[in-house]
């Protein structure tokens, strides 16, 4: 983005009234997309804090009207989503860890090019990125490995990103071999020098990762829907779906439900918040990392 | 004369023996040598046997008259049977034409928002403009498909919607009902998916852009081309391979609209658009337990999936870009 900025201030020097339109038309435009983008968000945190006249009566566009965290309140009482919070939190949390495990060990020796059979190896596990067994087999696969009713589906159905996996082995390719070397020399074998050596230098590349592995995990709601149905194991995303498909079809249809439906509104909205949140709270931390590590793969696939 | 020909065989023999047995020796001392890293790979080489390599060789269900209690070598072969009554249903020929033109609306739409986005991103000058902007447009795509489903029939909602609210105000019309018109649900989903992808997809793009020669900018500048001619002559022509590659990529997953996606948005009132093959697999094959028969259309998805990579990478190749390999 650095170089990208040198050629237009060669413009700024003398811009022309050409040059400026532009800008006025591209700053705008960005402006609004931008809001059309957040709008949403914005509206449903408003809705969840608002009182069921003021939704019912189209008041709440961008601030809540009459606050009150009532709908928190109920859910909170209610504590299905709580639970529910808490059984994410540990699907996401082993989850993502045993995913980076077995990140880490498939990219690390994928990225030596002197390891015999690596080609192989790397062709079968490209071949999975566009050919699948499908939905069915792979239903089929968990149900006869007993694991149905178990994170242990969840957790190893998608043990490991193919995609994830290339580009940490792109990344540990571009390290510089010196110091590798001169540890192989100090007499440490492969798995050392990955843990001792590697890791701490590639942090940036494991953070993100990492947060794309708790994202998916978060929001997963598919294969829990498929391999999870007791109801005590269920996590935030399947908790959310019921409590929506509850209210899906008196949402939907007209408005002479109106009154009965307002309250609804404010608690969906809030359990929306309520699931979303957590997630959207480790963003901003990891964003710096990210960005960087997905140009990484980017700039290398 | 014989003997010594035969020594000469022998001799000859006896090399390519050395040199058979020095490559198997070389062969086994690498392995030796690195023998931490092949321990290293052996839960991945298990995860990819069980998980994606296993479920390839379940795909032969799709051949066959599965039984969960005959298991996958116990049922009986049947033969085309599952693809000929999958071509012969008319149910299928629908969720395989809205499945189609749903692709393709979003290959329209969708594929070049991102483009678009990064371009005029990277045209804005203040530092913190841009910044603020970006961290904004990324968030939708940590949030999940559920949520921002909810979220979506939540404003656009006929009663409390505030999309609806807004429109009965400034135009006074009747509140639209968008969720359930079938005229209505294919644009919500299509701009649903530009929403939530638009913003990240312009990362890529971003990095692309980045890595172009700031002179090729400097001398049409000099040459007297204008912001928008650079764009068009120097930005887009510079990116065609990034583009070309997340083409190809895109072509993998051609047949597949996510499911959570669909799911998400889907309502019984607009099944006739919105029933696609992923939520017909789901309906048809688990909750109704016609394994095999959906089995065989995963499998046909798979197929067409895979021929298209090759395919949209054989055109790429041919038109002078790179390709995936």
């Amino acid at each position: 983005m650095v170089k990208g900025a040198k050629p237009i201030m060669a413009f700024k020097k003398n811009a022309t009234i050409g040059s400026k339109m532009f800008d006025i038309f591209n700053y705008l435009l960005i402006t609004l997309i931008t809001l059309a983008t957040v709008f949403p968000l914005i509206n449903f945190l408003s809705l969840s804090l608002s009182s069921s006249r003021a939704i019912s009566s189209g008041e709440v566009f961008i601030l809540p009207v009459e606050v009150n965290f009532g709908a928190y309140i109920n859910l909170i009482k209610d504590g299905t989503l709580v639970k529910a919070l808490k059984n994410s939190v540990v699907v996401a949390g082993c989850g993502t860890a045993l995913n980076m495990v077995a990140t880490i060990l498939g990219a690390y020796p994928l990225s030596k090019k002197r390891l015999r059979g690596r080609g192989i190896l790397l062709g079968l596990i490209t071949f999975t990125m566009m050919f699948g067994g499908g939905l069915i087999p792979t239903f089929i696969l968990i149900k006869q490995l007993n694991l149905i009713d178990s994170y242990w589906s969840l957790w190893l159905l998608g043990l490991i990103s193919t995609y994830n996996m290339l580009v940490l082995k792109s990344f540990f390719e571009q390290l510089p071999p010196d110091l590798e070397e001169s540890a192989a020399i100090d007499g440490f074998n492969d798995f050392s020098i990955l843990v001792r050596i590697i890791l701490p230098i590639s942090m940036p590349a494991i953070a993100t990762i990492t947060l794309f592995y708790l994202v998916s995990h978060w929001n997963s709601y598919f294969n829990v829907m498929m391999y999870i149905s007791d109801s005590n194991k269920q996590t935030v995303m399947t908790r959310l779906m019921q409590m929506i498909d509850k209210l899906k079809t008196s949402l939907l249809d007209s408005s002479e439900l109106q009154i009965e439906m307002a309250a609804p509104e404010s608690v969906k909205a809030a359990a929306v918040v309520f699931s979303t949140l957590p997630i959207l709270c480790v963003y901003p931390f990891l964003q710096r990392y990210f960005v960087k590590g997905v140009m990484i793969g980017a700039i290398k696939s | 004369m014989n003997t010594n020909t035969n020594s000469t065989v022998f001799l000859k023999d006896k090399k390519s023996y050395n040199k058979k047995k020095s490559y198997i020796r070389r062969l086994w001392g690498d392995v030796a040598r690195d023998r931490y890293l092949y321990a290293m790979l052996i839960p991945v080489v298990a995860y990819y046997a069980i998980f994606k390599y296993a479920p390839m060789y379940g795909v032969t269900i799709a051949f066959k008259n599965f039984r969960f209690a005959d298991g996958i070598l116990g049922s009986s072969w049947v033969g085309f049977a599952n693809f000929q009554r999958m071509l012969r249903s008319s149910e299928f020929l629908l969720i395989l034409k809205n499945n189609l033109l749903l692709n393709l609306y979003t290959l329209v739409f969708q594929f070049p928002a991102p483009i678009i986005l990064a371009i005029l991103l990277n045209e804005i000058r203040n530092k913190y403009f841009k910044k603020t902007t970006q961290s904004l447009l990324y968030i939708p795509h940590f949030i999940s498909w559920v949520a921002l489903g909810s979220i979506i029939m939540g404003i656009l909602s006929p009663s409390t919607g505030s999309i609806n609210f807004l429109l009965v105000k400034l135009f006074k019309i009747e509140p639209i009902y968008f969720m359930t018109s079938t005229f209505w649900w294919p644009i919500v989903f299509v701009l649903s998916s530009i929403w939530k992808s638009a913003g990240w997809g312009t990362i890529i793009y971003l990095a692309a852009i980045t890595g172009i020669n700031p002179e090729l900018y400097e001398a049409a500048h000099i040459d007297g081309a204008g912001r928008f001619k650079c764009i068009l002559n120097i930005t887009i022509p510079c990116i065609r391979g990034t583009i070309a590659v997340l083409l190809i990529l895109n072509m993998g997953h051609f047949l597949e609209l996510g499911f959570e996606h669909i799911y998400s948005l889907q309502n019984a009132s607009v099944r006739s658009v919105a029933d696609v093959i992923a939520t017909y697999v789901y309906r048809v094959g688990l909750q109704g337990m016609q394994y095999s028969y959906t089995s065989a259309i995963g499998l046909f998805q798979s197929l067409v999936g895979l021929i298209l990579v090759l395919l949209t990478n054989f055109i790429v190749k041919k038109m002078g870009e790179g390709g995936i390999w």
